[in-house]
């Protein structure tokens, strides 16, 4: 996914991305480079009059801001804001709607010996929702300390503590951040979507729905930085550690260069009705290939199923018994 | 940002300004260690601009009022009743007296610390062990399940941001009592400005940078120390050393809001000092202890002990 233009310079420490209105970087706390403004060549008293009335104004505890008592009027003061987030790159529908009907119907003819047989023809498409769905992905250098107790090298204990410093490279490494798909279904459909393909503005099916982010900023960063706690203590135990089992494993991140991108990712949510139930499937936006869902079991198939089995595990123990006398 | 290591500071010391009131135009006489004035004839509330100079760094960042006078005193009330009933009488049922807002010049202090340490650490494993002992007065021979400690020594790294480490830089407010009024809600920095603090009393840094920056380390080194024990593997560990290389240093003067008050509950006892967080309503004070009313429990309970113990012994004739 193309990484937006900077507007802001990032930190000058950890190189992390900024907001034009961070004070602090939000990941090692440096401070901003503060907006420059001419010095003060000699000592001087100064009243800070509203700027509404002009009358003198002092800060109030009250609106914890300075308020104006004449008018009332409150000005507002250089903090870090908090805003809801919202999405900045959006991916297009290249799959279109019939196509999507289609993938459907192949996912419901297609296999799985348990699916009751006719599904495609009985089962009655309810609605067709193209929606985009909000996700982060980011990159970020991580320089990951790490102690843990594994099998390596044991000794009387069946565990050894072992200690070390790695570095990751997290690239396009995309959050989840939909209420209404589950994380299963996100993370299937995350890497099918043509990275390349990202656009400023919403392009796709009519009607389509936008799914808000409903985290602000802050919550964004703390999503993040859990995602990378997470991949990098995953990623530790794939390798990195030396042995085969663990436990107390131990991470602390330094991070460098964390770049967040918020996306808007195309999907479409079908619903369908077989013998009086509904059952939900997610049709992927760019790749009609990724159909995921719930299907009805055939009942008679599965008892079916269980009823060979016992007959077969009967046939079984009477053989070994009349061979065992 | 290295350009903030140049200066060498000296505390704040000098003579006082006189400033003409923009207001009224009356002459204003300013302590060199204070930001804000309040006209005394206009009441027109100023705030001091000076030339940067050499060793008074300017505030990068002030942290609102969030309690009002009225909330800071409601604090306070609530907090003399709650005293223990050995301080000194007057105490738990004196009035809070004047309170005054103050914003106080601390650093704000961060850094990138790289520390390596080395530990022993201990790894439990369970052993069989057969004793005798004496069963029905015959010696038997029995096993039993101890759990044993294989020590490993571990050399390691830990690299990761101090942030949010706050000293005092003002004489009046010792950092062990910043200390008890932490912690601030950092999220509710806001940039510097002369609004921030017009109408309160605002305090230029009274202590030297270096002062302030060795104070600094020492609390992120502290820091450093809590976390290497929490990140030890194993069952338990020991020994536990390490030393930190301390990168990318930075330090600015941030502006807190405390409500300070002088509680007087005696004649001739000088008034209990009390200080209020200005944001979270935190209370510290040290409310003095009667002696009397200590050594008076004492015996009390002395006379009790005695009193319990001949009782005994007439019982038990």
């Amino acid at each position: 996914m193309s990484t937006a233009v900077p507007t802001v310079a990032p930190c000058q420490r950890c190189a992390s991305a900024l907001e034009a209105e961070d004070l602090r970087c939000p990941i090692c706390g440096l401070t901003t480079p503060p907006p420059v403004h001419g010095a003060v060549e000699r000592e001087t008293a100064r009243v800070v009059r509203c700027e509404n009335c002009g009358a003198a104004m002092e800060y109030s505890a009250e609106a914890k801001a300075p308020r104006c008592d004449f008018c009332g009027s409150v000005t507002r003061v250089e903090t870090t804001a908090d805003p809801v987030e919202q999405a900045e790159v959006w991916l297009p529908f290249t799959v279109d709607p019939a196509a999507a009907r289609a993938a459907l119907m192949g996912f419901l003819g297609k296999g799985g010996f348990f699916r009751p047989s006719g599904l495609a023809e009985e089962a009655a498409v309810e609605s067709l929702q193209p929606l985009w769905w909000p996700a982060w992905s980011f990159q970020a250098g991580v320089d990951a300390s790490w102690t843990a107790d594994s099998d390596a090298g044991s000794g009387r204990s069946s565990w050894a503590p072992h200690a070390g410093r790695t570095r990751f490279d997290f690239e396009n490494i995309p959050v989840p951040a939909s209420k209404g798909l589950k994380v299963k279904e996100c993370e299937a459909l995350a890497p099918h979507y043509q990275r390349g393909s990202a656009e400023g503005a919403p392009r796709g099916p009519e009607g389509a729905h936008v799914e808000r982010f409903e985290a602000t900023r802050s919550g964004a960063r703390r999503t993040v930085l859990e995602a990378v706690e997470r991949l990098s203590r995953e990623r530790l135990q794939q390798g990195v550690i030396p042995g085969r089992r663990f436990r107390n494993v131990h991470v602390a991140v330094a991070l460098s260069s964390l770049h967040t991108t918020r996306l808007a990712l195309p999907a479409y949510v079908l619903a369908y009705r077989y013998k009086g139930k509904a059952y939900r499937v997610v049709v992927h936006g760019q790749d009609a290939g990724v159909v995921l869902g719930e299907t009805p079991i055939s009942g008679w198939r599965v008892a079916a199923v269980v009823a060979g089995v016992l007959v077969l595990l009967l046939v079984v123990l009477l053989v070994m018994g009349v061979f065992g006398r | 940002m290295p350009e903030q290591f140049e200066e060498t500071t000296v505390a704040v010391s000098g003579p006082r300004l006189h400033l003409g009131c923009p207001s009224c135009g009356a002459q204003l006489v300013v302590e060199a260690s204070l930001r804000t004035m309040r006209c005394p004839y206009c009441a027109a509330p100023n705030v001091v601009e000076r030339p940067p100079a050499a060793g008074v760094p300017e505030p990068v960042f002030a942290l609102g009022f969030a309690l009002t006078h009225v909330a800071a005193k409601e604090h306070v009330a609530r907090w003399l009743k709650t005293r223990s009933r050995f301080t000194r009488s007057g105490i738990r049922s004196a009035e809070p007296g004047e309170v005054r807002g103050v914003y106080v010049p601390a650093y704000l202090y961060s850094v990138l610390a790289h520390s390596r340490f080395r530990a022993s650490i201990g790894e439990d494993y369970q052993e069989q062990e057969t004793y005798t002992t004496t069963e029905n007065g015959k010696t038997v021979t029995r096993t039993r399940t101890v759990t044993r400690t294989e020590w490993r020594s571990l050399n390691g790294e830990l690299k990761g941001y101090v942030a949010d480490v706050l000293v005092t830089a003002s004489t009046g407010l010792r950092n062990d009592e910043l200390e008890a009024l932490e912690p601030f809600d950092l999220r509710g920095l806001a940039r510097y400005t002369p609004a921030l603090i017009s109408g309160w009393v605002a305090e230029e840094p009274s202590l030297t940078r270096e002062q302030c920056l060795a104070q600094a380390r020492q609390e992120a080194e502290e820091r450093v120390g809590g976390r290497l024990g929490q990140f030890m593997p194993g069952d338990s560990h020991r020994e536990l050393e390490h030393e930190s290389r301390l990168e990318w240093e930075a330090l600015d003067v941030c502006l807190l809001p405390v409500w300070v008050l002088a509680v007087r509950y005696a004649e001739g006892a000088p008034p209990l000092r009390v200080l209020v967080n200005g944001q979270t309503g935190e209370v510290h004070g040290k409310a003095p202890i009667s002696v009397w009313k200590v050594v008076a429990a004492v015996l009390v309970l002395l006379v009790l002990v005695v009193a319990g113990w001949l009782l005994a012994q007439g019982g038990g004739r």
